[in-house]
């Protein structure tokens, strides 16, 4: 009974307990760092390996490196041997060394950019006789209007899916994206030559001014809508290698006035009393023809009438009063006609989605990200359904799913992603339009029934 | 009675094999799991009568369905219709009839038994545990596991503390032997990470293996729905080495019992009177009336039947506490009425709903009935109040506003815990009409809610990455 709910809860059921274990969510024990370059180097001591490593502390998340070692048992109270005081401090050593290795940037693959703090423009010198034919400042349509850095030399991998160029070859980066990489070490961004220079002596790039970290954070965050959670949530994902993308919802004051709640009708699924036409004369006569006299009254009950049933499936159809939400019957929303911040802010790829800068294909996950400091409390139905109701329908498919009916339940009609976000700390939900009103599990009860009776019956559950 | 089976097996068995009593002292065979199949067959308690199947091809057979449909045209089967009071000082619905209570129980798991977890099993542990009757409750299986547990976990803490005593003991020797101290450590910081220690689980599954061995070698044929199944989907199985446990405990008590049931079996079931009854919780109740028909509510002080019609505005006015006075105004966001629109509409699907009060949730679904499988969806009812009736004044809004509003706090953690628990999230938006009316039919009333789910779960970025 609902003991064996309890056995879940302790995990001990005989089978290992594949839950969901988050590696990120855990402190890293730098002891595996180097163990890692141990393997990795084959060199004699951990100490002077991991003194020696060129590889960045991101190669831990590598599970395809065959030296990764497994993670022992945690230690969950201080005891009194020395063994667990070595432990701890060869531990802490360990991250001190990883902290304390020289950082270097080798000239080769140095990116430099130019912060432009007034948007896109034309590169200095060159006169755009009709800009209105070029788009946006006359740099070239793909260029978002928010971006506010650009790189004249784009090389490396990072310009896959970061930036968009324009006519000069010039990439230009969003305020995220300029963010991201500086902060990763990958950009180095100059003030604009104009704001630290006198005008004569413009030229050389030895003469600009880099621009530091704090500076990039002061100027960067909070320009065009970016907010500390939204960045928070673009990082992580990057680093975790999803490609992002602005979704039209960015914009927090961009407003539609669209359906509201016209869907609240046309999605309503209410119980037919009878079918239309010719049919549902048949059926009514077919049913009074079961039961004539039924005592069936939905007003004071029983909804099922207190005479005789023919079988289980009708009693279920009679019982159904209740008014349902059809998640498939709803028509799309403008991604605007939503209440921020529950609106898709953002879309993201997975590394193996092949990308094309100038035209990106529909997104892997649409995520919304929510400030839980401002916005205290879950949203309403009103909001929630307007959100999910803005992205595109997206019906269970495929064979596994026409088969397993909680696999199709727990897919839904329509998803999308909510990053919340809590002073830095994120928790993603994906959050489903599931369709219950869809699936009628006393159908497939009532077949299992019958097979029984054919006395081939096997349980799939023990 | 899902036991029923198997304590008439126990009781009769011993006379009827004499082979048992003799001495085979390794493993009396398990006894018969309940046949959850044909006891729990209907999934509602009322009955079908269903017309036997026409094949064009044989008269016979449309002789036989115009005979059968004839007959009960002419003599209608009578409905069953149970009954139950209600207890104003307690606001709940208690069903004492054995009959009824079997019923409620068998075809779609309705109610508790008020001295048991949830199937009313109280009379047989009770005559178990006076040496009556052989057998087991789901009880004492939690019981007996429970207990095995604890030592399993004693004796890690033990083994872990003679772990650490041995380290003090070398460490010891090594700072009196001096220079070879730096040595030690270095080697078994290299083991460090491989050093196994005791875990309750590993022991678990230790002992699991160890019984699947003894039991193939005894030549009893494991059937193959025994194997360990893909960790992903949960099984429902006592761990074997419990079973094992009960099927000895079960003979010695079946020995026992049967010397001493020889002995004054009348006197005891005499004495023993059922103190037991099935609690069905409100929304269970008023759909069995309502919605099936086939219970009574009576008025435990006037002894009469409640009418359905009294009955809601009842059972809604008992939602609160302290219960809000007979004269007083309904809502239409009474707590029964968004429970019993939710508790309606996943009946009507085919689900068994039961309270999910152990997760933190307001219901849980079962596909057919606990006793099948685990609950897969756990769920939590939240109001909707949209209709531009809400929102016309300040003090409405404010009202809606500390009724909606939950906090991220309390998602993440409700959450987690099914997570936990390998449950799904399911969040139950009820739409609230506006105040109507004293008003006659049900149907129009409930007709006017909306009830729209939103499946929630974690979304891990490194698990969806490939």
């Amino acid at each position: 009974m609902e003991d064996k709910d309890e056995d879940a809860v302790r995990g001990t059921s005989v089978e290992p307990t594949q839950v969901e274990t988050d590696l990120s969510d855990e402190t890293q024990d730098f002891r595996l760092l180097s163990h890692l370059n141990l393997y990795a180097r084959n060199a004699a001591h951990p100490l002077q390996a991991n003194a020696n490593t060129q590889s960045p502390p991101s190669s831990l998340t590598d599970t395809s490196s065959p030296g990764l070692p497994k993670r022992g048992e945690k230690d969950f109270e201080p005891n009194p041997t020395q063994h667990q005081a070595d432990v701890l401090s060869k531990s802490r050593e360990a991250m001190h060394d990883a902290l304390a290795h020289p950082r270097l940037h080798n000239l080769n693959t140095r990116v430099i950019a130019y912060y432009a703090p007034d948007g896109p423009a034309p590169p200095p010198g060159i006169d755009i006789e009709d800009p209105a034919r070029f788009g946006d400042k006359g740099v070239g349509a793909n260029v978002h209007p928010d971006s506010c850095v650009y790189v004249p030399n784009p090389k490396g991998q990072y310009f896959k899916n970061m930036g968009q160029s324009d006519r000069w070859n010039r990439v230009w980066l969003l305020p995220e994206e300029a963010l991201f990489l500086i902060e990763r070490g990958s950009l180095d961004i100059r003030w604009p030559i104009e704001m630290t220079a006198a005008p004569e002596d413009e030229g050389p790039e030895e003469l600009s001014i880099p621009m530091s970290l704090q500076a990039a954070y002061a100027c960067f965050m909070g320009r065009s809508g970016l907010t500390m959670e939204r960045y928070t949530v673009y990082t992580g994902l990057k680093r975790t290698g999803y490609a992002l993308t602005r979704a039209p919802g960015w914009d927090d004051s961009a407003q539609v006035e669209g359906l509201k709640d016209q869907n609240q009708e046309c999605a309503s699924q209410r119980p037919l009393k009878r079918g239309a036409g010719l049919a549902g004369i048949l059926e009514q006569l077919f049913s009074w023809a079961q039961d004539p006299f039924s005592t069936r009254s939905t007003a004071a009950g029983p909804v099922v009438g207190c005479g005789m049933h023919r079988n289980y499936n009708n009693i279920y159809r009679q019982l159904a009063v209740i008014p349902w939400y059809d998640p498939s019957l709803a028509i799309d929303r403008d991604p605007l006609d939503t209440t921020p911040p529950f609106r898709v802010v953002f879309h993201a790829y997975r590394p193996s989605t092949p990308i094309k800068k100038s035209a990106w294909p529909a997104p892997d996950f649409r995520i919304a990200v929510v400030n839980t400091r401002e916005t205290a409390a879950i949203p309403t139905l009103a909001q929630l359904g307007a959100l999910l109701e803005s992205t595109p329908l997206d019906p269970p498919s495929g064979e596994k799913m026409k088969r397993l009916v909680y696999m199709r339940l727990r897919h839904g009609y329509r998803n999308v992603v909510m990053a919340v976000v809590d002073q830095g700390i994120v928790s993603y939900l994906r959050i489903a339009d599931a369709a219950f009103g869809k699936e009628k599990l006393y159908e497939t009860q009532a077949a299992s029934m019958g097979n029984k009776r054919n006395g081939n019956f096997r349980g799939k559950k023990r | 009675m899902a036991d029923a089976n198997a304590t008439s097996v126990a009781q009769t068995s011993p006379e009827a094999d004499p082979a048992r009593v003799n001495p085979r002292p390794a493993r009396a065979p398990r006894p018969p799991r309940p046949n959850y199949r044909l006891i729990h067959r209907f999934p509602l308690p009322v009955n079908a009568h269903p017309v036997p199947p026409v094949i064009p091809h044989n008269p016979l057979s449309i002789l036989s369905a115009a005979l059968s449909y004839l007959s009960f045209l002419i003599s209608r089967p009578s409905q069953e219709i149970h009954s139950a009071y209600f207890d104003p000082a307690t606001s709940s619905i208690h069903v004492t009839d054995e009959k009824a209570i079997r019923a409620l129980w068998e075809m779609g798991f309705f109610g508790k038994g008020s001295l048991s977890r949830s199937e009313p099993s109280w009379l047989e542990r009770e005559k178990k545990r006076r040496g009556l009757l052989g057998g087991n409750t789901s009880e004492e299986a939690t019981r007996r596991r429970r207990e095995e547990r604890r030592a399993l976990k004693l004796e890690r803490a033990r083994s872990e503390k003679l772990l650490i005593d041995e380290r003090l003991k070398l460490e010891a020797a090594a700072r009196e032997s001096g220079s070879t101290a730096p040595s030690l450590g270095d080697s078994v910081d290299d083991t460090v990470t491989t050093i196994e220690k005791f875990s309750v689980k590993k022991a678990m599954e230790a002992k699991y293996q160890e019984s699947r061995l003894r039991r193939s070698q005894n030549g009893t044929s494991v059937p193959p729905a025994d194997t360990p199944e893909s960790s992903q989907s949960k099984s429902v199985r006592f761990s074997s080495v419990v079973e094992q446990k009960e099927a000895t405990s079960t003979s010695t008590a079946r020995l026992q019992g049967s010397s001493l049931a020889d002995a004054d079996e009348l006197d005891i079931e005499d004495i023993l009177e059922n103190q037991e009854h099935l609690q069905i919780s409100n929304e269970e109740a008023f759909f069995l009336v309502y919605g099936l028909g086939v219970l009574r509510v009576f008025d435990r002080e006037q002894n009469t039947v409640i009418p359905t019609s009294n009955l809601l505005p009842l059972l809604r006015r008992n939602s609160y506490f302290p219960p809000h006075a007979e004269a007083s105004e309904l809502n239409p966001d009474d707590p029964f009425m968004l429970s019993y629109v939710v508790y309606h509409h996943f009946r009507s699907l085919g689900w068994v709903v039961r309270s999910g009060v152990k997760f933190g949730t307001d219901y849980l679904l079962y596909n057919r009935g606990p006793v099948f499988s685990h609950a897969e969806f756990a769920l939590i009812i939240i109001p909707s109040y949209n209709d531009p009736y809400w929102s016309e004044t300040e003090e409405r809004r404010e009202y809606v506003t500390s009724k909606q509003s939950r906090s991220w706090w309390w998602l993440h953690c409700v959450n987690r815990v099914q997570a936990q628990v390998k449950k799904s999230l399911v969040i139950c938006y009820v739409e609230v009409p506006p105040p109507t009316g004293p008003s006659e039919d049900i149907a129009a009333l409930l007709g006017q809610y909306q009830v729209r789910e939103f499946l929630l779960r974690r979304w891990i970025p490194n698990r969806t990455r490939d």
